[in-house]
Parts: structure tokens; C-alpha cells; sequence
């Protein structure tokens, strides 16, 4: 079992801005995701069930930020604006 | 992770569908690329661990304050201006020389954003979610603290209700600083409870 601070550097997060995204696409996905629900009017109990599950099927080493994407595109497929293909 | 966003090479599978569902989205009408980036930006530079070491801070100085953060940390919080989405129901756990308070969200990544913005990698890592339940302070070790063995770990579990912030003990021989000068002193890793 590694260290769960392995490769994560001390930090004096005294300043705001801290990085909290490895990946552009990681922070468009919260940001979309964040939108979506701002626009309903919706908080984030629907999408954060979704976001258990997908966590929780998924292999332990999976990216948060992945889990994060099924979830997102479950709550779209729920509301009817995607329709899934996997 | 070697996945940085490069410009110019094929996007990754992941990159496709994120691509996907904001074009999606954006051709219907639900939301355009405008907002999206003010949200992101927002939670990036404006929303972050500062607010809550300003509420720690206060809380230091201010025994009132502090009173009243304990009893109703939502409503002590929003006097400072602080509040939003994942900050319905705050509260404050107060470390004392018998308790230190340490928070996980064992299903998810529950987190207190208002306060201290989106979660660390590690918080939301698969490792940190199991362990810090089962051997906390073995955890606790690895990132440098160790908690004398007559000090109690309490570990709190968020929940999707609740969201927990840690007020850390007033650090020694800082007495005669005024409140914007213990304002740096207070890290996020204090008030997650991973560092005493």
C-alpha cells in the first residue's frame, strides 16, 4: 500500500488559485458540469449519486476526473439530452 | 499523470467525450463556452482554502466569533461573506490538547468549497478515502504529524449532508499577531486535519 501523500508536494495553500486540476480536460468537466446544474437552478445531490456509483464500480486507480464524466454523462442521459452509445 | 492538455498531438478518449458533452451542450442551447470558463475561473483563483484560514483566524481572536462558529458553523461562516453550493450545513470541529479532528469522505469527495475550495488530489484518492478510517494515524504520520498517543483522532466521515471544517489550535508564541497576520499561519491541510 503507497503513502496516500506520495508525490504530492508540502504546500502553504495561504494564497487562493492552488492548482486543483491536472488536465484542461478535467477542469472543463467540472466546469460543465457546474454550469449545467447552475442553469437548472439544481444543486448537487442528483449529480453526486451518480458520481458515488461511478466511483465505486470503478477499478480503484481510476482518475476521479473520469469517474467524474460517466457521472456527468449518466445525469445528461437521465435528463434526456444525451443519448448514450457506449 | 503525463496527460497535461499538450496542444497538437491527438486528444485522448477521455478529452473526446468531455469535447463532446460541452459541444453538446453548447448546440442546444443548455449553456455556452462563456460560462463555463467564469465558473471554472471562479473556483480556481477566487474560491479557495484562503476563506477558511480568514474564518480560522477570526475564530482565534474572537472568542464570540468562535462561540458562535461551533454552534452554527453555516451561519458563522456566511458572516464573513463565505457560502454556496457544497456549504449548506458547515461544521466546525474545534481541536483541543485532547482531540485532534481529521475529515474524509469515504464515498465520494465531499468537501467544503465555500471554505476551502475544490479538494487536493489526495483527498479524493482511493487510498486516502479507506485508510484514513482504518489507521489514521498511520496516515496521519505519512504526512509528517504524529498525534501523542493520550491525544484522541477523531475521524469525521462527510456525509452529503455535511461538510466539515477543522479549526486548528492557535499555534504558541503568536499571542501579539493581529488577524491578518495569522491568516498565513492557517493551511488547508490544518483544516482538512491532516497536519496538526
Amino acid at each position: 500500500m503507497s503513502p496516500v501523500t506520495a508525490g504530492v508536494p508540502p504546500e502553504i495553500p495561504r494564497v487562493n488559485g492552488e492548482l486543483a486540476f491536472d488536465a484542461l480536460w478535467e477542469s472543463r468537466a467540472f466546469g460543465l458540469a457546474a454550469a449545467y446544474l447552475a442553469s437548472r437552478d439544481e444543486d448537487w445531490a442528483r449529480f453526486r449519486r451518480h458520481l458515488m456509483d461511478a466511483i465505486a464500480e470503478a477499478p480503484p486507480d481510476t482518475p476521479y476526473y473520469e469517474a467524474w464524466v460517466t457521472a456527468f454523462e449518466r445525469l445528461l442521459a437521465g435528463d434526456g439530452v444525451l443519448v448514450t452509445a457506449p | 499523470m503525463s496527460d497535461d492538455g499538450h496542444r497538437g498531438a491527438e486528444p485522448s478518449p477521455i478529452e473526446r467525450r468531455v469535447d463532446a458533452i460541452e459541444s453538446l451542450l453548447v448546440e442546444k442551447g443548455l449553456l455556452t463556452t462563456e460560462v463555463v470558463d467564469a465558473i471554472v475561473e471562479t473556483y480556481e483563483q477566487d474560491v479557495g482554502p484562503l476563506n477558511g484560514a480568514k474564518v480560522v483566524a477570526r475564530a482565534w481572536i474572537d472568542d464570540d466569533y468562535r462561540a458562535r462558529l461551533l454552534a452554527d458553523g453555516t451561519a458563522a461562516i456566511g458572516e464573513l461573506g463565505f457560502g454556496g453550493p457544497e456549504g449548506e450545513h458547515l461544521v466546525v470541529l474545534e481541536n483541543t490538547p485532547a482531540v485532534h479532528n481529521v475529515v474524509v469522505c469515504t464515498l465520494c469527495s465531499c468537501y467544503p468549497w465555500p471554505v476551502l475550495g475544490l479538494p487536493p488530489r489526495w483527498y479524493k484518492s482511493h487510498a486516502y478515502r479507506a485508510r484514513m478510517v482504518r489507521e489514521p494515524r498511520t496516515v496521519l504520520a505519512e504526512f509528517g504529524t504524529t498525534v501523542p498517543d493520550g491525544v484522541e483522532v477523531a475521524v469525521w466521515d462527510s456525509s452529503a449532508e455535511v461538510r466539515y471544517l477543522v479549526l486548528p489550535e492557535r499555534p504558541d508564541g503568536t499571542d501579539g499577531l493581529s488577524e491578518d497576520d495569522l491568516v498565513p499561519l492557517v493551511t488547508r491541510d490544518h483544516m482538512i486535519g491532516v497536519v496538526r
